[in-house]
C-alpha cells in the first residue's frame, strides 16, 4: 500500500503582501498582562455563575407562570418549565465543566499516557488505562493513529482496548454533568462501572490473543515514534485553553444541546408516569438489552444525552436501563467502529463490540436489582 | 519551508487548516501547506491525536488548535 500517498489539497499557499495592514500593528504583546487578563475574572465570573445558577428555577417557573400565563402542572406548562430551567442550566452547568475539563488536559496528553502505558505489563495495565481513559480527550478522529502509536510502542492489545473503551464510554464531560445533576452517586457510579467495564473487557480481549485479527498494515508499516510534548504552561495559558474549549465546545453542541431538551421536556410533560416504568421500569427483564440495542446506532454527544437520561429516570425509568442506555449511546458508536475497521479485521470487530454491550448490559442489571 | 497538517478531516483540522493558512500568509514568502488525511501516514509518522502540524518534517504539536498568531510564531521561530 502507498504510504506516502497525501491528498495534496492546498498546494503553495505564497503571499507577497505586507504583513501588517493596519490596526494589527498597534497592539504591542511585550507588555505583561493585568491580573484580570491572566485569570482574575475568574474571581468574579464565578460567584456570579453560582448567583445566577440558584435562581434559574424560580426565574423559569417565574416566566411560565406570569408571562406565558401556563399552570405550571398542566401537562404543556410542565413541558416549558423544564425546557426554560434545563436549557440554562446545562448549557451554564456545561460551560463550566468544560472550562475546568479543558484546563485539567492541558496537563496530560495522549503521548504521556502512552508512555505510562507502555511500561506496565499485566492486569495493572488494564486498570490504570481504564483509568487514564477518564480524564484524557479522545476524539474518535484520532482512535485510529493513537491505536497504531499504543500497539506499535509496545503497549498490549487488550490494555489498548481498555483504554479505547474508556475514553468515549467514562465522558469526562458527561460525568461532570452527571455530579451537577444528580449528585455524586449517581457520577460515582457512572466512573466506577464504565472503568470496570473497560477494564473487564480489554483484561478478556487481551486473554483472547486476537493479535492476528489486526489488519496487517499496521504491523507493518514503517513507523517512527513521538516523544511526548512539552506540557509546561503557564497558569493563563492553561486558562485559555480551557475558555477556547469552551467556545469550540459549546459553541458546536447548543443546537444539539436544546433538541435533548426538548426531547427530554416532551418526555417530562406529555409521557405518563406508568407509561416509562412500564417499559423501562426494573420489572421488565427485557429492557435492558432493548436500552443497549436502540442506544448503539443512535450517536450523540455526551452532553446531548443527559437531559434526556434526567427526563427518563424523573418518570420512573430505572436507573440500570437508563445508564445502560446512555453507555450504549456514547460509548459504542457506529461510526466509531466503522473507523476502527480500518485496523479492526471484522471477527475483532464483532469480539470488541460484544464483549462491551455485554459488559453494559451487565451493569445495568446490576444496577436494577441493588437500587 | 513545508508546512504538513494532520487530520482526517473533522471540524478541528478545518479550523486548523484556516488559522495556518492565515499564519502563512502573514508570514509571506514562499510556503508549501499540505493537509495529510491518510490515517496510514499518519500513524507512521507516530501521531496520537489529530489535528497535528509538522513543519519540514518536524511535528510541531498535535491534538490542538492554536490560533493562527500562535501558529505565526511557531513559523518563526
Amino acid at each position: 500500500m502507498d504510504v506516502s500517498k497525501n491528498s495534496q489539497l492546498e498546494g503553495a499557499v505564497s503571499s507577497g503582501s505586507s504583513c501588517c495592514g493596519g490596526d494589527s500593528c498597534a497592539s504591542k504583546p511585550s507588555t505583561k498582562p493585568s491580573l484580570l487578563r491572566r485569570g482574575g475574572w475568574l474571581l468574579i465570573a464565578l460567584p456570579l455563575w453560582f448567583g445566577l445558577y440558584r435562581i434559574l428555577e424560580p426565574l423559569a417557573n417565574g416566566i411560565t407562570t406570569h408571562l406565558f400565563r401556563l399552570n405550571p402542572t398542566s401537562r404543556l406548562g410542565s413541558a416549558v418549565a423544564f425546557f426554560l430551567y434545563d436549557s440554562p442550566k446545562v448549557l451554564m452547568l456545561l460551560s463550566l465543566v468544560v472550562l475546568g475539563v479543558t484546563f485539567m488536559q492541558t496537563f496530560i496528553t495522549a503521548e504521556h499516557t502512552r508512555d505510562v502505558l507502555a511500561r506496565r505489563a499485566g492486569v495493572w495495565g488494564n486498570l490504570v488505562a481504564a483509568i487514564f481513559g477518564i480524564f484524557t480527550p479522545f476524539c474518535s478522529c484520532s482512535a485510529i493513529p493513537l491505536f497504531i502509536g499504543f500497539v506499535r510502542v509496545g503497549v498490549p492489545l487488550g490494555v489498548t482496548f481498555s483504554y479505547l473503551i474508556s475514553a468515549p464510554m467514562v465522558n469526562e464531560v458527561a460525568l461532570f454533568m452527571l455530579l451537577g445533576m444528580f449528585g455524586w452517586k449517581i457520577a460515582a457510579i457512572y466512573a466506577g462501572t464504565g472503568v470496570a467495564i473497560a477494564f473487564v473487557s480489554g483484561w478478556v480481549l487481551g486473554k483472547l490473543r486476537m493479535e492476528k485479527h489486526l489488519e496487517p498494515w499496521v504491523m507493518e508499516i514503517p513507523f517512527q515514534a513521538q516523544a511526548a510534548q512539552e506540557t509546561r504552561m503557564a497558569f493563563s495559558d492553561r486558562l485559555k485553553a480551557g475558555v477556547q474549549g469552551v467556545r469550540d465546545i459549546v459553541g458546536k453542541v447548543w443546537p444539539y444541546l436544546l433538541v435533548g431538551i426538548g426531547v427530554g421536556a416532551f418526555i417530562h410533560g406529555y409521557v405518563p408516569q406508568d407509561l416509562m416504568a412500564r417499559f423501562m421500569g426494573k420489572g421488565a427483564w427485557w429492557s435492558v438489552p432493548l436500552a443497549v440495542l436502540v442506544g448503539v446506532p443512535l450517536y450523540s454527544n455526551a452532553a446531548g444525552v443527559i437531559p434526556i437520561v434526567q427526563a427518563l429516570i424523573g418518570k420512573g425509568a430505572a436507573l440500570g436501563t437508563t445508564l445502560a442506555f446512555m453507555m450504549a449511546v456514547i460509548g459504542l458508536s457506529l461510526p466509531e467502529t466503522i473507523i476502527l475497521r480500518k485496523v479492526l479485521r471484522p471477527r475483532l470487530i464483532a469480539v470488541f463490540v460484544g464483549i462491551v454491550a455485554t459488559g453494559i448490559m451487565f451493569v445495568g442489571y446490576l444496577f436494577n436489582l441493588i437500587l | 519551508m513545508l508546512i504538513e497538517l494532520f487530520g482526517p478531516g473533522c471540524a478541528k483540522c478545518e479550523t486548523l487548516l484556516k488559522h495556518t493558512k492565515h499564519a502563512v500568509e502573514q508570514l509571506g514568502g514562499d510556503h508549501q501547506v499540505v493537509k495529510v488525511s491518510d490515517y496510514m501516514a499518519m500513524a507512521a509518522r507516530g501521531i496520537l491525536s489529530t489535528p497535528a502540524l509538522a513543519v519540514d518534517g518536524q511535528l510541531k504539536f498535535q491534538g490542538k488548535v492554536p490560533s493562527s498568531d500562535e501558529i505565526l510564531a511557531l513559523l518563526k521561530a
